[in-house]
This record gives C-alpha cells, sequence and structure tokens, in this order.
C-alpha cells in the first residue's frame, strides 16, 4: 500500500483548469472541415509531437485553429516513468510549442516510452511499486517545474501486470496526485480495456481515484480480440464504454470530454454525432446545457 | 528488481525477444502472459512499419508491400528510433538502404528513400518569409550585380545518381515506373510551395546557378558563372529568368549585399 507521506499539493482547487465542453482530437484529416465550418466543437487536443516541428502547414493549421477554439496539449513521449535522464530538448520542445498556443493544459501518459536512449514509441506499463512511486513523483515535480504548470496525468491501457506490484493502478495515481499536485486524465476507455485484460472491476478503478483532480475525459473505440481488448482508437465509442462514461460523469461531475480517433478516421461529421452523444448523455446525467466554445462554467443539475 | 532493471528487462523482450521478462508477468484472467506480452512486440513494429510507410509511400509501392515490411523490419532491428517525435523515426533509412545487403544490391531504393526523406523534410520544414518579384522593383539597377539572395529554408538541392526522380512521379501517377537508370545522374530541387513539399529536376546549368546562389554567390558573380558555362551574350539574360523561376516558386526568402555583408533583408 502507499506510504502516507505529508500530502504537498502544487495546486489548489481554485486553480483548477477551466471546464471546457466537448472536445475533438485534431488530425489532420480535419483542418479543412473545421477552418471553412467552424463545427461545433468546444475545444481541441492536439497531439505535441505532432506540432514540435520546424514549420510547414500542420503548424500553420494550427496557428488558425488556435484562433478559434481552446487548446489542450496531448503528448506521447514525455517518458515519465522512465529510469532514462529526461530528455531536455524535449522539454524545451513542449515550451515552446505552449507558448505558441497557450494550451489550457498540457497532459501526457503515467508511463514510460524506452530507454537506453531508444523510443519503443509506446506507452509502457510498469509494476506499481513504492519505488516506482518515489521515481514518478520526483519526475513529475520536475517536469512541472520545468514547464512552470501542474501537468495532467492520463491512465494507459495495458495488457500485462507484474507480480512484484505493491498496490493498484488507482492507488498509484491517487497518491501521485496527492503528493505532486498533478491533475489527471481520465481515459474512460483504457479504464475499461485494462479491467477487462487483468479482470478486474472497471468501477472499483473509477472509485479509486479522488473525484477532485480529473480536469479531462478520454473517450475511444477499441478491438474486441475476445481474450483480451486491445485500444486501437479505430472505432467507434463501444456501449460498455459509455456505460462506464455515465459513471464516471456521476463521480466526476462536469468534466472536459473529448473523443479520440487515431485510424480508421471518419469524416467530421461522424465524429460530430458522437461528440453530441457524449454531450447528451452528460446532459442526461448532469443536467449539464450546451457548451460553447467559451463557456467556462457548466451548470451542473 | 528495482524499476531500472524492469525497464531494461522490458525493453530488450520488445527489441531482442528476450523472455526474461515473463517470469515476472501472470497470466491474464482469458490469455497467456506469452500473447499478451505479444500486444506489446507486435504494437512496437507494426507501428513503426505504418510511420515508415506513410514517410515512404512510393518506395513501399515500388517494394510492393510484403518486401517493403521485411526492408522496413531490418531497418527497426538495426536502428531503433531514438527521437521522442515518431516523425523521424525513418531519418536514416536512405543510409540504411545504401549500406545493407540484400538492399544495397538495388541502389535505386535508397534513390527513392533519400527523395522521399526531401519531401518528408520540405513539408514540416522552417518556416520563413518568401521573397516576390514586387520586393526587388525597387533595387536600383547599379546595385544588382552585388545583391545576394537567401533559400527558403525547406529548400535543398539533392543529386540522384539514379533517375529516381523519374520513378517516383510515374509511381505517384499509378504508372508503370521506368527501369532504374544511373547512366545520367540527376539534380533535383525539394522545396515547399504553400503547404505542399514538391521537387522538380534541374538542369546541369540551373543546378549550378542554385547552388552558388544559395550559398550567397552574389547576382554578378552568378552572371560571370553563366557567362563562363555557355553563350556570354545571353549569360544575364538567363540568370534573370532562374531568378524570376525561383521567386515564382517561393524559393527565395531574402536578399542582402554581398559588398556591405549586412544582415539579409526579408519581405515585410
Amino acid at each position: 500500500m502507499p506510504s502516507s507521506s505529508p500530502a504537498k499539493p502544487e495546486t489548489a482547487p481554485e486553480d483548477r483548469p477551466p471546464y471546457l465542453g466537448f472536445g475533438l482530437g485534431l488530425r489532420p484529416q480535419h483542418y479543412r472541415d473545421i477552418l471553412d465550418g467552424s463545427p461545433d466543437v468546444d475545444w481541441f487536443e492536439v497531439i505535441s509531437e505532432n506540432y514540435m516541428i520546424p514549420g510547414g502547414q500542420p503548424l500553420a493549421m494550427l496557428d488558425q485553429i488556435v484562433e478559434r477554439y481552446p487548446v489542450v496539449m496531448h503528448g506521447v513521449s514525455l517518458s515519465i516513468a522512465s529510469t532514462a535522464p529526461f530528455d531536455e530538448e524535449y522539454l524545451d520542445g513542449l515550451n515552446a510549442l505552449a507558448k505558441r498556443v497557450h494550451p489550457k493544459w498540457i497532459s501526457d501518459h503515467l508511463c514510460w516510452t524506452g530507454v537506453h536512449g531508444v523510443n519503443l514509441h509506446d506507452l509502457l506499463p510498469f509494476p506499481y511499486t513504492q519505488e516506482a512511486l518515489e521515481h514518478v513523483v520526483s519526475r513529475v515535480h520536475y517536469v512541472q517545474e520545468r514547464i512552470g504548470r501542474p501537468l495532467c496525468l492520463e491512465n494507459v491501457s495495458t495488457y500485462v501486470q507484474f507480480g512484484q506490484s505493491e498496490m493498484r493502478e488507482w492507488e498509484f495515481i491517487s497518491e501521485l496526485t496527492r503528493r505532486t499536485g498533478c491533475w489527471l486524465l481520465f481515459d474512460v476507455n483504457n479504464v475499461f480495456v485494462s479491467a477487462f485484460n487483468h479482470g478486474y472491476d472497471a468501477r472499483e478503478f473509477l472509485n479509486g481515484i479522488p473525484a477532485d483532480r480529473v480536469i479531462q475525459f478520454h473517450l475511444a473505440g477499441h478491438s474486441d480480440m475476445e481474450n483480451y481488448i486491445v485500444d486501437t482508437h479505430d472505432h467507434p465509442v463501444r456501449e460498455e464504454v459509455w456505460d462506464l462514461y455515465e459513471a464516471a460523469l456521476q463521480r466526476f461531475g462536469p468534466v472536459s470530454t473529448m473523443i479520440e480517433r487515431d485510424d480508421h478516421i471518419p469524416p467530421l461529421a461522424e465524429m460530430m454525432d458522437e461528440l453530441n452523444h457524449a454531450r447528451e448523455l452528460a446532459r442526461k446525467r448532469l443536467g449539464l446545457q450546451r457548451v460553447h466554445k467559451s463557456a467556462a462554467t457548466p451548470s451542473a443539475a | 528488481m528495482n524499476l531500472k532493471d524492469f525497464q531494461d528487462r522490458f525493453q530488450r523482450a520488445i527489441l531482442e525477444r528476450d523472455d526474461e521478462i515473463l517470469k515476472d508477468i501472470p497470466d491474464g484472467p482469458r490469455e497467456t502472459k506469452d500473447n499478451l506480452l505479444g500486444i506489446y512486440r507486435d504494437a512496437y513494429l507494426l507501428r513503426l512499419i505504418e510511420v515508415i510507410g506513410k514517410d515512404h509511400e512510393m518506395l513501399r509501392a515500388y517494394a510492393g508491400d510484403d518486401a517493403f515490411g521485411a526492408m522496413a523490419r531490418a531497418y527497426i532491428a538495426c536502428c531503433p528510433s531514438s527521437h521522442p517525435n515518431a516523425r523521424w523515426v525513418s531519418r536514416r533509412l536512405p543510409e540504411f538502404l545504401r549500406q545493407t545487403e540484400p538492399y544495397a544490391g538495388r541502389p535505386v531504393l535508397a534513390e527513392l528513400a533519400t527523395l522521399e526523406r526531401a519531401l518528408n523534410d520540405a513539408f514540416d520544414g522552417p518556416d520563413a518569409p518568401v521573397l516576390a518579384l514586387t520586393d526587388l522593383a525597387a533595387i536600383p539597377p547599379d546595385a544588382w550585380p552585388g545583391l545576394v539572395f537567401h533559400a527558403h529554408p525547406a529548400a535543398q538541392c539533392l543529386y540522384l545518381a539514379s533517375n529516381a526522380a523519374d520513378i517516383w512521379t510515374a509511381l505517384k501517377a499509378d504508372s508503370e515506373p521506368p527501369e532504374p537508370q544511373f547512366d545520367s545522374p540527376q539534380a533535383v530541387l525539394v522545396w515547399r510551395h504553400d503547404a505542399t513539399a514538391m521537387f522538380r529536376r534541374l538542369d546541369a546549368e540551373e543546378a549550378m546557378v542554385w547552388v552558388e546562389a544559395s550559398r550567397a554567390a552574389s547576382f554578378g558573380t552568378l552572371c560571370q558563372m553563366l557567362a563562363a558555362y555557355d553563350a556570354p551574350d545571353t549569360a544575364s539574360a538567363r540568370a534573370a529568368g532562374y531568378l524570376k523561376c525561383w521567386l515564382d516558386a517561393g524559393l527565395l526568402t531574402a536578399i542582402g549585399e554581398d559588398r556591405l555583408g549586412g544582415p539579409a533583408k526579408t519581405p515585410r
């Protein structure tokens, strides 16, 4: 079990980033439709690394989208749990992009991506030990110092567990946020996938996460391989994940929600249908009114 | 086992198919630990092969999916990614293909990879203001010989040993590509115009002038080079023609003055 070291929250509830409503992952396939059609999306999440490039069309498109929509930066290569030293150039690049797009927050994943100078370009699992917790806590402090703001960390989908784990994933996450003040990105699909793969109740995970630290939800589709589930982001959100989303709304209240699609990306209109379904569920569960681009305060029932 | 040793072992499981980590992984409720670990092993390769394939669409079309997949696997095994951005995963592919058998025996593969890497680099290369013909209108005639031009930072001139550019063009048009030929090297200018990466072949004279212009040779020097190269009477007109062509294509970003050696002037 986690130790009971004194909490040192670096963020107070009043520092909580604004509620943004219902957003989508920004994908190049939709640039034109977004800029020509001004779709009813409240905000966009951008994959940080896709824009940590010298120049060209991606950055030009991003600049235009930032003028019209709130944006959140979401990285895949911070490697917060790695035992390798941080890539300082990467952190500089993250800061440079943040200066350009003024994100509402910066997120990445609670995982590692490689050691010994290798990047495996995957979100890799690790045992939830006290040693790992101390290590990640110190790394989160360092990153928060470097980026000048609290980090937001996402739970990843996992396919294996490790015998040496000393606590459950949600216990690790809870202790991490308590000791670092980092915010949490609760990926509803990832909880569903990991719960299925490891044979636990997704609601146990849900109920183990501190309700006041979650500032963002991810929703996505997955691939059911019968004996296990893979987090592929190439399907619409499954019914069971929508159910878990409703339970998450019930526990966490109004939380900025976005839908991820990384493969078999459909036309924007189809993504809007899914997003509107999320809106409808939130309206039903929480009595949320429609949230428009600039609205920052939801009216909860 | 501490976290560092764990990560060493897990990474070895993926890169080297080492099974030692399996000792620390219990079976899942419905699936064996071997198969569950296999998800990470497979995902690693499939993801990188996909990235390399997107970066090298015509190389993939030329080699065929199966051969391309084998080539990409060999590359990944030889050159694991070291960059946090997957954009640079295929960075060393041209050198790998040039130096590694059996690919080195088909040098056109490395040539196609070189061209596609240059196109990728042009697509998201650095931004810079683009010089227009009107920016030159106010320059007095006696200042022209001393003018130097700065190439757009996303532009580069490649020297290909083969007709890879023609092969690429045919593949892009879904046409039958010509046979590889290595008897006439080609200079190819690769750049970005608006948002699109593009290339065109340069003849020997334009290639010479472009390279010198990009090295900040003055307009006067370029005219002298052209006069020495061919038909002195038309050298200035040819230089002006190249210049207009480069301006229309958005290939120049600034002008400066050779003799003053001062900072370049960029268009407003």
